[in-house]
């Protein structure tokens, strides 16, 4: 099924490739060869002939989807026009900084939206429900680049608590700790903008799913029994709630290693984000072929771990 | 005394039965209801008010606020000083030379907010104001055309799918799984690739951007219609429709999709403000509306390069952000508003 998903997410990014003219790639490559690097021919011809491009009749596109099929399956992502590398390396290469990046802010996430979500929900319409709620609303509401923007004129430009930019302290070269505290101070500002920002979904998922277990009847009966509040709702209702938290987590999984264009752009991290946005504006097409792909996949397997923990945690539902 | 009382109540029981017992109930059609639970919840209507307002402010803005056009540049000129200091030393005196270049410039740009100017003007020399009126329209207009095409496509196909069952099902289903895959923004980049290939002018290229956006996010609302149909064309009155000899797209149109309208509702109005983050964040990245023409994206996006704007002039990229999370926080709320008031369970 999912190998089914994929066939399909790579005839629609092949065939948009087919789409871009072929002259427009040479003047892209002309482009690039101007800014210093150079695009050997080889890897120009390499390119043309694993998209088979060129060849505009039928059997020829039929052709060159099969022949950039079977490279797909050994993993041959072509090779970078401007890295000079295989796509493959570049992805691998920059995909630490994006994970730690977004392993760091969903542990956060997950770790403020939850208890906020189980307070809205226990508290319904209450004062503390309002204001959590519009907090998270304004959250999911503000555009990462304005938000990310703002707090680095004001974290890092302003108060100079922060540096702006980068993953490094350029001037400065540090070993062990020092290089992991300096990795730290560099992050944090990101790291909070994607915390900031991706709390409101969570709290409102915590926050739906807790109301609709408390009005079960199960936690009724346990309430008479005469069982304490918090023993109701942290053991009883809280953990009914951890399925479909659970759940999306595993769909989450693979989606950490795709990068955050935007947020990486603003604060010029080295994530693979980034670099996708980089190679896009100087036309390295075998590079965003290659991370479209890669990030498809990520994605079915998000899909896929979903189902399997759907099962795993809740034994009512049995995989076909 | 206590059977006084009892009398008294006896007494006003009979009034009570006077009166016929329809005027004593207010009758209320379920729209009215679902209208008065809407407007009894404060954020929906700070909602409302703040989406109205933004509407008033771009579409209607322009005409009462002519001074400056959308791509008008202020040439009333700028002059700019620049003070250069040097330090000679003669015969062991220290003699400093101070020099002031007055430049003079064609363009009044980085004005700061003045009467003439309400919030300044950009780097370029317009009227932030007023491309601010411009920038909603375009983001208000684009978004709601994605938002119709999204709803028209998911119904349509959503719908067929969840009546026919089957085959067509399987189909329609395997396809939203396929197009639910497909990365957002990455592939925004290649397709902008292309249009810059096939020099499509400035002003559209955001429209057909935006129809491939449409294009991959109607799955969810498919989905959201075929699950509803599924159970709908289970109850009684669709047997009641049947056998009335009704026809397929009017029981599909007429009795089925009329019964899913509340959760559409509310999701096309959540996917506005999604639409409207979708479109400044296409525009922040240039890939969208590009110069000279206003978006509020477009607007932000100087600061990426220019961190002298991001410091010292506030003035130019923080209006079009507040505008963004107006629209989109209005648009949430509108939408969190409808959802408690169509959802009967969630009376209180």
């Amino acid at each position: 099924m999912s190998l089914f998903i994929l066939l399909g997410v790579s005839m629609i990014i092949y065939f948009l490739i087919r789409l871009m003219p072929v002259d427009f790639i040479q003047d892209k490559i002309n482009a690039i060869n101007q800014g210093g690097a150079t695009v050997s021919e080889e890897t120009v011809n390499a390119m043309y002939a694993m998209y088979g491009l060129g060849d505009n009749s039928f059997l020829g596109i039929l052709e060159g989807y099969v022949s950039w099929l079977s490279a797909l399956v050994r993993f041959d992502l072509g090779t970078s026009f401007v890295y000079g590398i295989p796509v493959a390396d570049v992805i691998f290469e920059h995909m630490g900084v994006s994970f730690a990046v977004a392993l760091i802010a969903t542990i956060f996430e997950f770790m403020i939206a939850i208890p906020l979500g189980i307070t809205a929900a226990t508290h319904q319409y209450s004062f503390r429900d309002y204001i959590v709620t519009i907090l998270v609303m304004i959250g999911i509401s503000l555009p990462s680049f304005f938000f990310g923007q703002m707090l680095k004129d004001l974290l890092a430009l302003k108060l100079g608590w922060f540096p702006a930019s980068g993953l490094v302290n350029a001037t400065a070269s540090y070993t062990g700790v020092e290089l992991l505290l300096d990795y730290v101070r560099h992050m944090f500002i990101p790291i909070l903008t994607i915390v900031i920002l991706s709390i409101g979904a969570r709290m409102r998922m915590t926050r739906t799913n807790m109301l609709e277990v408390m009005n079960s009847d199960y936690i009724r009966t346990a309430r008479a029994k005469g069982l304490s509040e918090s023993v109701v709702i942290n053991k009883h209702a809280f953990r009914n709630t951890l399925i479909p938290l659970v759940t999306s987590l595993a769909g989450l999984l693979p989606s950490l290693f795709s990068g955050a264009i935007i947020t990486e752009q603003v604060f010029d991290l080295p994530g693979i984000g980034n670099i996708a946005l980089d190679a896009m504006n100087r036309g390295d097409i075998p590079f965003i072929m290659g991370y479209n792909m890669f990030l498809a996949l990520l994605s079915v397997i998000g899909v896929l771990l979903a189902d399997l923990m759907y099962g795993i945690v809740d034994p009512r539902v049995k995989l076909e | 005394m206590d059977e006084l009382k009892n009398k008294e109540e006896v007494v006003e029981e009979v009034k009570d039965t006077e009166v016929p017992l329809d005027k004593n109930v207010r009758l209320m059609s379920p729209t009215r209801m679902v209208v008065r639970r809407f407007f009894r919840s404060k954020l929906s209507i700070l909602g409302l008010i703040m989406c109205i307002s933004l509407f008033v402010f771009s579409f209607l803005g322009p005409l009462f606020y002519t001074e400056w056009g959308e791509i008008e540049l202020d040439e009333s000129g700028k002059t700019e000083y620049s003070i250069s200091e040097t330090t000679y030393e003669v015969n062991g005196v220290e003699y400093t030379l101070r020099q002031t270049t007055e430049k003079s410039l064609k363009d009044n740009f980085l004005a700061p907010p003045s009467s003439e100017h309400i919030l300044g003007t950009d780097n370029e020399g317009y009227d932030i104001f007023v491309r601010l009126m411009y920038g909603g329209r375009i983001s208000l207009i684009v978004s709601f055309i994605a938002v119709f095409l999204i709803t028209i496509l998911g119904v349509l196909l959503g719908g067929i799918a969840g009546f026919f069952g089957g085959v067509i099902d399987n189909v329609i289903m395997r396809l939203c799984d396929i197009l639910i895959c497909l990365p957002g923004i990455p592939i925004l980049l290649i397709i902008s690739t292309i249009l810059d290939a096939s020099n499509i002018d400035a002003k559209y290229r955001i429209y057909l951007l935006m129809i491939y956006l449409t294009f991959i996010s109607w799955p969810g609302t498919a989905r959201l219609v075929r699950g509803q149909i599924l159970s709908l064309r289970e109850q009684e009155y669709m047997v009641a429709a049947e056998a009335m000899g009704y026809s397929t797209p009017r029981k599909i149109f007429k009795h089925l999709v009329p019964n899913v309208m509340p959760q559409l509702i509310v999701s096309m109005s959540l996917s506005l403000g999604s639409m409207i983050l979708y479109e400044a964040t296409l525009s922040y990245l240039n890939l969208g509306v590009k110069a000279p023409y206003a978006a509020w994206g477009t607007m932000i996006n100087i600061i990426s390069t220019n961190q002298d704007i991001l410091q010292n002039h506030l003035n130019v990229w923080v209006p079009a952000g507040v505008c963004i999370v107006i629209a989109v926080l209005g648009f949430n709320f509108v939408g969190d508003g409808l959802r408690d008031a169509l959802d009967p369970k969630a009376r209180r």
